[in-house]
């Protein structure tokens, strides 16, 4: 179209025209970034989500002590040159174990979206094309699963299944002597796995099936079957190129919902152990000090609050950003 | 309407039920053994084949041998006569645990759902009304904060706000009624964590319903602004906000959990926090069912609300 206006002999309008003609240009995920990168609050979150990030890859490294060190001389202290967020109870470095503790939830929040992404995908998958009844049965179960308070139900699977992951472990150092198994620092994280996997994935199966019913209503999707297009390539090249946006906003809440309920398992002892760290379970052994040692109880509560937040501004700029169409809907 | 209320008794009643399977499933798998519990007593007075021999017996006694589905007929018997059991640590009535702390929450409860609808309300009103300025941002940004961080995050950092850094307040601890000023931070943070629904809501609504006809013949015929929105927006936009009343019910539940214990306030939420903490199964379910008898019982009160307030929806 602006090659046929091209020929205008007006030089501003001719201008004009070029700049249309490179907005057309621009690929939908360039003008994606486009929108986020232009709403302030969603900078700010993904500052803070980068940030989260660099802290829990190379945490360990930046961190100037181990997350069990005790400096016995400094229990208790405010901060310091030394400890730049002071010392816990026992003389931990909090700086070092609020690091640490990014790494904790990180991994807890990665791998439970990753795990409940894909039990969503297929239940949603099947919910969609498996016909009225097996939809109707994964929407009864979706509502069942749903109407339980997600942290009692992620609770409740976590305390179940404890002890039969511990002693499974057992079992198999028992009998093979990997070394892997004595270790059960990661036995706690694959129980908070489970438990929130669980009761994560129904937001996925919902998404997914509600995402095939409306595309499939699509024309260009209609124009593709009466080509002969088979369903699977449909899936493939229209779906799921379609459905992506809306995954991804929900992969972004759905990361800071999992990093909170970590902390929520963990701070009711459920979770990660310590001396692990955890911001939950820092919150939870010092927050019968907060009169007389608030920093102890604030700086792992303010951590969470920030990255939450971050992550969920970031979420709300992709939503704007991938879905153009709507309006903002918050 | 009769077959409607049946029709959504059909929906909640097998719901439950699930909810009870999982609920008892999940403990059949866990390998805590009450009788090993109780056999901790007699360590060392019985020696290993008669230890064995009075496990049996107990086993046998209290139905443990049996199968899986004569286990769960018998536990689903017991809990309609009332029988949550006995909790493990302390050796407790699980009902009478519930029972004895639930007004307390369930005061606490109503007096944060009030909050949030009374502050929800007018937020997510002049966040639609101010639609795209920074009002609407700093509330819809505001208050979706609230939407994920937890009460054990902002109860302690509320308290390190209020009593040590601008010490207006003195500690609150305690329960002593719902009117005392102690009650007054429990239930505001309590209101925090479904607020953020409430005002979407509300916001999403009053825009849609900003653009009505009627909405712009009030205006025309110029009515003063306060009286449309009264009259003609909220009358309309508040209906879609029942819905979620659902929400609120489990984010007042979840949160309670938490305030409880940092706020000693003797109700269910730190029945259900003692219950995780020392991994006491009974107590644990007791708590489960509760909460997700008070969720689904909600949703079907808005199931049933509904078609009053929005005589458009049709009832099959």
């Amino acid at each position: 179209m602006s090659e046929s206006r091209e020929t205008e002999p007006n030089a501003s309008l001719g201008e004009e025209i070029a700049k249309e003609g490179a907005l057309q240009t621009r690929s939908l995920w360039k003008d994606a970034v486009g929108r986020l990168l232009g709403n302030r609050l969603s900078v700010i979150g993904l500052v803070i989500t980068i940030l989260l990030l660099i802290a829990a890859l190379f945490g360990p490294y930046i961190a100037p002590y181990t997350y069990t060190e005790q400096d016995l001389l400094n229990v208790a202290k405010m901060p310091s040159p030394a400890h730049w967020l002071g010392t816990d109870e026992i003389g931990r470095d909090l700086f070092s174990r609020v690091l640490w503790g990014a790494r904790t939830a990180t991994l807890v929040a990665i791998f439970t979206t990753f795990i409940s992404v894909i039990i969503g995908v297929i239940i949603g998958a099947i919910a969609g094309y498996g016909g009225a009844l097996a939809d109707n049965i994964t929407g009864r179960i979706i509502d069942i699963v749903m109407s339980v308070p997600g942290l009692l139900l992620a609770a409740l699977i976590a305390v179940s299944i404890k002890e039969p992951v511990v002693s499974w472990a057992e079992n198999i150092y028992d009998t093979t002597g990997f070394p892997l198994f004595a270790d059960t620092t990661w036995l706690d994280l694959l129980v908070v796995f489970g438990g929130l996997a669980f009761v994560s994935w129904p937001g996925y199966a919902r998404l997914i099936r509600g995402q095939i019913f409306s595309l499939r209503e699509e024309q260009y999707i209609e124009a593709a079957k009466s080509v002969g297009v088979s369903e699977l390539k449909i899936a493939l090249r229209h779906l799921l190129p379609n459905a992506i946006g809306p995954v991804i906003v929900t992969l972004t809440f759905s990361f800071s919902s999992a990093m909170v309920l970590e902390s929520s398992l963990s701070y009711l002892g459920i979770g990660v152990q310590p001396p692990q760290a955890s911001w939950g379970n820092m919150i939870a052994s010092n927050i019968g000090s907060w009169s007389y040692r608030p920093w102890l109880v604030a700086v792992p509560a303010l951590t969470l609050a920030i990255v939450t937040l971050g992550i969920n501004f970031l979420g709300d700029g992709l939503n704007d950003a991938l879905n153009p169409r709507s309006k903002r809907s918050i | 309407m009769f077959v409607y209320t049946l029709k959504r008794l059909a929906v909640a009643v097998p719901t439950f039920f699930a909810v009870l399977l999982i609920t008892f499933t999940l403990t059949v798998v866990s390998p805590f053994d009450p009788v090993e519990m109780m056999m901790t007593q007699f360590e060392g007075t019985l020696d290993t084949l008669a230890k064995e021999e009075v496990i049996e017996k107990i086993r046998d006694q209290y139905g443990l041998n049996d199968t899986y589905w004569v286990q769960f007929t018998r536990w689903i018997g017991r809990l309609l006569q009332g029988d949550l059991g006995i909790s493990i640590n302390g050796q407790r009535n699980v009902l009478r645990m519930i029972v004895k702390t639930f007004p307390i929450s369930f005061q606490l409860g109503l007096a944060g759902a009030v909050v949030t609808t009374i502050l929800g309300i007018p937020l997510g009103c002049i966040a639609a009304l101010k639609q795209n300025t920074w009002i609407d941002y700093t509330i819809v940004g505001g208050t979706l904060g609230f939407r994920t961080v937890p009460v054990f995050v902002l109860a302690p950092l509320l308290l390190v706000l209020f009593v040590l850094v601008l010490d207006i307040m003195r500690v609150p601890r305690g329960w002593d009624g719902l009117f005392q000023t102690k009650v007054i931070l429990p239930v505001f943070i309590l209101a925090l964590g479904p607020l953020p629904v409430v005002v979407r809501q509300t916001r999403a609504a009053v825009l849609e319903v900003f653009s009505m006809d009627y909405v712009r013949t009030a205006k025309m015929k110029g009515l003063e602004m306060w009286r449309i929105i009264i009259r003609h927006i909220l009358r309309n936009a508040l209906i879609p906000v029942v819905t979620t009343l659902g929400f609120v019910a489990e984010g007042l539940i979840v949160g309670s959990i938490f305030l409880d214990s940092i706020f000693a306030i003797p109700g269910f939420g730190g029945v259900a926090e003692a219950g995780f903490r020392g991994f006491d199964y009974p107590v644990i379910m007791g708590v489960t069912m509760v909460s997700a008898i008070m969720i689904i019982l909600t949703n079907l009160a808005v199931d049933l609300v509904y078609p009053f307030l929005d005589p458009r929806i049709k009832i099959e």
